[in-house]
């Protein structure tokens, strides 16, 4: 919203040492934000106003001129022009060299430079209105046309902006911050908070007094509760004419373009008081003005020609004919002012704010008027708006009467009244405010103060009492905020020790996270908690039955995940064509359908939702990258202090390759799995030349230790012997069974049986593999001899030989 | 006699210290010492001199290569120490190995610093599920029932739910708060703790704003709190978090769930508070709402306003990363594109 400071300077007397930059740190600290301001002066910086002496044809160009301008201080200078209506006499803006202009009203703005024009030299330029920004207050129709300011009692010389009239400053209020605050949506509102930052008196405004013959004007009110209060006033006498130019200026300099003078003196009724008019066509009204629900189905044309089909929770102002406004958001077409309107009823009327917004977001129709309803003004405001309109109709239009009037007021609104402790007061503010402050500021506000012992009574203005303020804590924030909140001493925050704090659930998320990054190599991707359908398909078959959104991002993105691996596939997909070898993961919520049920509130159904860890490897050689993955879920719950799972084959995800998957498992229950991405599940997420192994487990399953469960083992007393063996042995025998078979016979020696690697290729049978293992032996009681460490690697290799056809390599 | 003995020992020990490398030594060393060597020789003779120069000469002869066995030692010790199997050529400009190149989001990182200040501070971490329902994002905040945040235009409803009202309406959380009036239910008080998470709201995407984004809130609740003490919270938060003193101021804002609330805006980073184009020339920046919780929030958990009082903080982690990190687009945190997270380690 823009804000005159010379309108502003109307209703207060600001003190003469104030400067802009005060008066937008005051309001933004206190009431509302304020985004910057503009010195409209700056803008029209070296433009003056010149008087033509001459105009002769310009020898080498048919269509300039070359004029000879009175630029007052400056002298009289030659300037070429190219405009049609310039004659000796007229008064023009001339934009001198340094001035920043527009050429022929289009592009970015240019600095004015002396220059020769065809063989002439030309001081500066003559300009049309929308090379210096000034169309809407100066139209015209033929290319050409330069401004005539004849009419305008300035010497040449004169700065323009001083000139119009239009040396202001206009500040820009952020509206987001303005949202509570319906007193703040027209200058004198903004004025009343400036009066008590700066304990300066806020020029009061006169009731309107009406002659007691005006005949009444019948309103009929069907819903008080959506229409509290509505005045109407029958004028007669008038003419739709441009308004005086100081109204003009005043709409353009707070962005509204001017439109006639009925018009333009409701807009500024509005920008003044934040209350909406409208004035109708009084002619076009067929008997006496109902405000009413609108009829399902019922259509109203409106001022800007669109149609709407109306339902029975909007709100018109209708006649006997049916509906002519939408109420609080736009007139209707058959009663706009037209040219040759004449006698018009000006609407000034409260409208319920629920009812505007609806109205509004139903069929999308927010207005200046809406956008100010919808914040919940006082009805009481109507009596500020109207004297404010009739004096200005009487202004513009001496001739004007008033020939009806009508005011039904048919829900008033009373003023809050709320009590408050000076001591709750003070306790909360860590300071006493003297009584003699606390009255100032808030009768600066509006509000009516008494003491009574400990107690403040405060009686809240109607301006207010729409819901703003409502309770003590409200009126303390205005005296905060009045006092200035930098102006509260910073009290220390104490602490009562009583704990250490120790939480295991946010430290596993925490552990894992550290794990996965640093000890894993993988990089933490977000993704969003919506999946993609490609993916989800891709990944988990389907989304039938999974938790979706009612209006979601977009159509292919409804469904809620149940499990992070579509989202760690979106992003696999992404980053393959600039990686050849990464590793992904997340850590956040799956949701899934099902048992509704809340821990906090009976009333309350929830879904099931699980936080999850899940991850990618993403690389060339299928057998690098699931033993890296792997070895990661390997290591992890040692690492980052929980109970261990296990691996085993029970239930192939849906995405997982026919061979290479197993499912993580805790207490025999699957808690997650670790799997190569099929070919085809690959194919359908947009990967084809990567492989991909997968893993997923659900983090609220793992039992986290309270403290680290490390046991200490003594330091073997007698030396242990690496024992290495490299084994010929049918392809389809797994590691499980060989290590299985080697530590079921112990001899008192084997400590451990360890995994070398694996080969296949020359030099190994078709249907073989070689696998190297390592044995570790020893003895708590003595060093072994090499003939012990022989005949236990020989029995174990005999017991190989026998249950798998085992041989051993080189031998 | 004793001249030639001096000679030897002389020469002997010029050669080993000439010597260069351990054969070389050895080498030396049997010329001097060995069963053929220049002082060998010499000591062979000794029996056979007269008597009076025998013991003389034997226990010169015999001192001279106890010193030359000596010098021998040291100076293959001194060879052994400067042996090395490095080549010269050693290139330590090599760059380094490095270890795996894992690392935590942006986003995930800041969340930490913020848990490890507020952990110094005294504060609990509490976490909450992301969708939650009408009841506790607004029924239990003081939104009053029109408030246009409860439309699907600004929150997303689940569908088969969005009708319902308040615990049965659900929705993915358009913010964090009510997951304080969770824990104040089920805790008791005073409280004092942090709950950082996901949140969502249905709007358009542009470089800075997303439909999901992280925010992080802090809550104090306790029998005697001042607003200004808020302030204090704030500052050494944030000098914790950036590693310096960060001037902040607290203006009026307004927010359903508080009363009075603020905005905090902290001073410009970028231009230390002179007005660049990040700040919009104001040289602050909007980073967190803030305030004392509305009566109406405590009631929801059960405890009496006039009682307890204290104070809320929400901070938009995506915003403070982005201002710690001088990154122009929100969206790139969601993108999951590695070329843009492996610059955060």
């Amino acid at each position: 919203m823009k804000i005159s400071l010379n309108w502003i300077k109307e209703y207060v007397s600001l003190p003469a040492d104030l400067t802009m930059e005060k008066i937008a740190y005051d309001l933004t600290m206190a009431t509302v934000e304020v985004e910057g301001w503009e010195d409209v002066a700056k803008k029209f910086d070296r433009i003056v106003v010149g008087e033509i002496r001459s105009v002769e044809k310009h020898p080498n160009a048919d269509k300039l001129t070359l004029c000879m301008v009175d630029t007052g201080p400056d002298g009289v200078k030659e300037i070429v022009c190219g405009g049609i209506n310039l004659r000796a006499g007229m008064k023009v803006a001339v934009s001198m060299p340094g001035a920043m202009v527009r050429w022929h009203g289009e592009g970015e703005l240019v600095e004015v430079k002396a220059a020769k024009v065809r063989g002439i030299e030309s001081f500066g330029m003559i300009c049309a209105s929308s090379e210096i920004g000034l169309f809407d207050l100066f139209p015209f129709e033929d290319d050409g046309t330069i401004v005539d300011l004849s009419d305008f009692d300035a010497a040449p010389g004169t700065n323009l902006a001083v000139a119009l009239g239009i040396d202001d400053v206009i500040l820009e209020i952020d509206n987001k911050s303005l949202t509570n605050r319906p007193d703040l949506w027209g200058h004198y509102g903004i004025a009343r908070e400036l009066s008590a930052f700066y304990g300066v008196p806020l020029a009061g405004i006169e009731p309107f007094e009406r002659a007691q013959d005006i005949p009444a004007l019948e309103i009929t009110i069907a819903d008080a509760q959506k229409s509290p209060r509505y005045v109407g006033v029958q004028i007669e006498g008038l003419a739709v004419r441009p308004s005086p130019f100081e109204i003009q200026t005043r709409l353009w300099r707070v962005g509204l373009r001017p439109i006639n003078a009925i018009v333009d003196i409701t807009n500024c009724v509005m920008l003044a008081t934040g209350q909406p008019t409208h004035a109708f066509d009084s002619d076009k009204i067929k008997g006496h003005i109902t405000v009413r629900r609108a009829n399902d189905g019922e259509k109203l044309l409106l001022l800007d020609d669109r149609e709407l089909k109306l339902c029975a929770e909007d709100v018109v102002i209708a006649d006997d004919e049916g509906a002519v406004a939408l109420a609080g958001v736009m007139g209707g077409k058959r009663d706009s002012v037209l040219p040759e309107t004449s006698k018009i009823i000006l609407e000034i009327a409260n409208f319920e704010a629920i009812s505007v917004r609806r109205t509004v977001s139903r069929h999308d129709t927010r207005t200046d008027a809406a956008i100010r309803f919808e914040k919940g003004i006082d009805p009481q405001r109507v009596d500020i708006a109207l004297p404010v309109a009739m004096r200005m109709f009487a202004k513009i239009y001496p001739e004007m009467r008033v020939t009806g009037f009508g005011d039904n007021y048919a829900q008033p609104l009373e003023r809050k009244k709320i009590d408050v402790s000076l001591n709750w007061l003070e306790a909360r503010l860590g300071k006493r405010l003297a009584a003699d402050d606390i009255s100032r500021v808030l009768g600066h506000l509006g509000f009516d103060v008494a003491f009574e012992g400990d107690t403040l009574r405060v009686i809240v203005p109607s301006w207010r009492s729409t819901g703003d303020i409502s309770i003590p804590d409200d009126i303390m924030e205005e005296l905060a905020r009045m006092h200035g909140y930098e102006n509260f001493a910073a009290a220390p925050i104490t602490t009562a020790f009583t704990s250490s704090i120790s939480q295991l659930v946010p430290s596993l998320d925490r552990n894992i996270r550290e794990f996965l990054a640093f000890s894993g190599g993988m990089r933490e991707v977000f993704a969003y908690p919506w999946m993609k359908d490609e993916f989800a398909t891709a990944i988990l078959g389907g989304t039938d039955g999974l938790l979706a959104l009612a209006a979601p991002p977009s159509p292919d993105e409804q469904f809620l995940r149940p499990s992070l691996l579509p989202g760690i596939c979106r992003a696999v997909a992404g980053n393959v064509r600039y990686f050849d070898d990464f590793a992904v993961f997340e850590l956040a919520q799956v949701f899934l359908p099902g048992d509704f049920e809340s821990a906090y509130d009976a009333r309350e159904k929830l879904p099931v939702q699980k936080r999850h860890a899940a991850g990618a490897f993403v690389g060339t050689d299928v057998n690098t990258l699931f033993r890296r993955a792997k070895g990661v879920l390997e290591l992890m719950p040692r690492a980052v202090h929980c109970e261990g799972f296990a691996f085993e084959q029970k239930e192939r995800p849906f995405y997982a390759d026919e061979t290479v998957w197993l499912n993580i498992t805790a207490g025999g229950a699957i808690i997650g799995q670790l799997a190569l991405l099929s070919k085809k599940s690959a194919l359908a997420c947009g990967i084809k030349n990567h492989a991909v192994v997968l893993f997923d487990f659900d983090i609220d399953s793992l039992k986290p230790f309270a403290s680290r469960e490390n046991k200490y083992v003594h330091l073997p007393p007698y030396p242990v012997s690496d024992y290495d063996l490299s084994l010929l042995i049918d392809a389809s025998v797994k590691w499980a069974e060989i290590s299985a078979e080697i530590l079921s016979e112990r001899g008192e020696i084997l400590l451990d049986v360890a995994f070398i690697d694996e080969y296949r290729g020359k030099q190994i049978p078709a249907g073989k593999k070689s696998v190297t293992l390592r044995l570790t032996l020893g003895s708590t009681e003595k060093t072994l001899t090499s003939n012990e460490i022989e005949n236990f690697a020989n029995s174990a290799i005999k017991r190989l030989g026998k249950k798998f056809g085992a041989e051993v390599r080189g031998r | 006699m004793k001249e030639k003995l001096d000679a030897i020992l002389a020469e002997g020990n010029a050669k080993i210290s000439e010597a260069k490398t351990l054969p070389e030594l050895q080498d030396v060393k049997a010329a001097l010492l060995g069963k053929s060597g220049t002082l060998t020789e010499i000591l062979k003779e000794v029996p056979k001199m007269e008597a009076s120069l025998r013991a003389e000469t034997g226990r010169a002869a015999n001192e001279i290569k106890q010193q030359l066995t000596k010098a021998v030692d040291a100076r293959g010790e001194e060879i052994r120490l400067k042996a090395s199997e490095i080549s010269p050529d050693f290139d330590c400009t090599v760059p380094g190995i490095l270890p795996l190149r894992g690392g935590l989001h942006p986003i995930t990182q800041m969340c930490y610093d913020l848990n490890d200040a507020f952990l110094s501070l005294g504060f609990e971490i509490f976490e909450e599920s992301d969708i939650s329902s009408e009841l506790y994002a607004f029924d239990s905040l003081n939104f009053p029932p029109e408030h246009p945040a409860r439309e699907s235009m600004d929150t997303y409803w689940l569908a088969g739910h969005e009708n319902g009202s308040g615990g049965e309406r659900l929705c993915l959380r358009p913010h964090l708060t009510g997951a304080s009036v969770r824990f104040m239910q089920t805790h008791e008080p005073p409280y004092r703790f942090v709950y950082p998470g996901r949140a969502y709201r249905n709007e358009a995407t542009d470089a800075r704003h997303e439909r999901a984004f992280f925010q992080y809130e802090a809550l104090i609740v306790q029998r005697d709190f001042q607003f200004s003490s808020g302030m204090v919270m704030i500052k050494s938060i944030l000098s914790k978090v950036f590693g310096r003193d960060v001037p902040v101021r607290m203006r009026v804002g307004f927010f359903p769930f508080v009363e009075p609330g603020f905005e905090i805006d902290m001073q410009c980073l970028i231009c230390e508070g002179n007005g660049c184009s990040v700040c919009k020339q104001v040289g602050w920046i909007e980073i967190m709402p803030g305030g004392t919780p509305h009566p109406n929030v405590l009631r929801s958990a059960n405890l009496d306003p006039a009682e307890f009082t204290g104070f809320y903080v929400n901070i938009g982690l995506d915003r403070l990363t982005m201002m710690r990190y001088g990154i122009d687009d929100v969206r790139l945190f969601r993108s999951g594109d590695l070329r843009f997270l492996q610059q955060f380690n």
